[in-house]
């Protein structure tokens, strides 16, 4: 559900768009207890003490797990603690806009990847603060620059959907990700400006009244 | 019982929230010049510090005035000009787009849009 989804969605999964700092595994509530059925075979994993719904690598070549809550049902400016002994989840609100996407094959295994127009929005409803923050906002541009014109379509359309204060941090979002500058170990956001500018024009063109 | 790392995100993730809702309500207040300001630069593909004489000629020329320039205290010219007109202007000095002391110390700007067609619908120029 993270920043490795531009990654893996580039031809060949180049991996060229985004450097991951973890992986984000998105967990629709309805299969929590199916995927707790399967935790033991994460061999080479095991739950955190301190955040247990984090999962952490026995080697260091590999990268953090990050279970997170998904509930097609909730508003996407709420959270909640999906309680359990085993694998309790933050569910993110703003995940509900994710929808389930291609797949693609890893090592005989399909994987489901999002719709990048759903995680797009995902990225920019979300508040994105310090470097964290403005690490997610490129994995957005990752996504923007990905984007075909059905995928702009679809993001134009949830964002219509969305009620109006959201859309204004999507928006809002926007502009940051706009002004960005370049940081060690990421792709240069600076020649992705005027798809931000044009994706931000379109997005407002029927809002009347903005500020 | 929610797991304490859990619970302190979740609390951290509602606080954010509410201080965002109190940003959208200032967002046509002083709080929301921010937002303004970055809307405006992010049309731009180039930004110039310009002498403040050079942006009042501009404007008497028509080049349009960002109305979020009146709103910054002290107040600052901003004006979208054309790349062959902000050629002629002596003493134009390139800015990185962003929020920045080199960008806040300029006396005017004079912003490059980028050439996406039809003019934005979004906020409306100054009466300058």
């Amino acid at each position: 559900m993270g920043s490795e989804v531009p990654n893996l969605l580039e031809a060949g999964a180049a991996a060229t768009l985004v450097v991951s700092q973890d992986l984000d595994v998105g967990v629709p509530v309805d299969r929590h207890a199916n995927l707790k059925t399967r935790l033991g075979d994460l061999h080479e994993f095991e739950s955190s003490a301190d955040e247990p719904s984090v999962w952490t690598p026995r080697s260091p070549a590999l990268l953090e797990l990050n279970f997170v809550g998904i509930d097609p049902a909730q508003d996407p400016a709420e959270a909640y603690v999906l309680e359990d002994d085993r694998l309790p989840l933050l569910v993110f609100g703003a995940l509900s806009l994710v929808t389930a996407g291609a797949s693609i094959e890893v090592e005989g295994m399909q994987v489901p990847l999002p719709r990048p127009a759903g995680l797009l929005l995902e990225k920019l409803v979300t508040d994105r603060t310090g470097e964290k923050g403005e690490r997610d906002l490129l994995v957005a541009l990752g996504l923007l620059r990905l984007a075909g014109p059905g995928d702009l379509d679809e993001v134009e359309g949830a964002y219509r959907r969305l009620r109006t204060e959201l859309r204004h941090v999507v928006r809002s979002n926007l502009t940051i990700l706009s002004l960005l500058g370049p940081r060690e170990g990421m792709p240069d956001p600076r020649s992705g400006r005027e798809d931000v500018a044009a994706l931000l024009r379109r997005l407002e063109a029927r809002e009347p009244d903005l500020p | 019982m929610t797991p304490p790392s859990l619970e302190r995100r979740l609390r951290q993730m509602r606080s954010r929230i509410l201080v965002r809702s109190w940003g959208y309500r200032q967002r046509a207040h002083a709080r929301g010049v921010w937002f303004r300001l970055r809307r405006v630069l992010t049309d731009a593909s180039e930004a110039f510090a310009i002498p403040a004489e050079a942006a009042r000629r501009l404007v008497a020329e028509g080049h349009v005035a960002e109305r979020v320039g009146e709103d910054l205290q002290p107040p600052k010219l901003i004006v979208r000009v054309p790349a062959a007109r902000l050629a002629m202007v002596d003493g134009a000095r390139p800015v990185a787009v962003r929020l920045s002391a080199d960008l806040f110390d300029a006396e005017a700007l004079a912003l490059v849009p980028f050439d996406l067609g039809a003019e934005a619908p979004r906020g409306s120029p100054a009466s300058a």
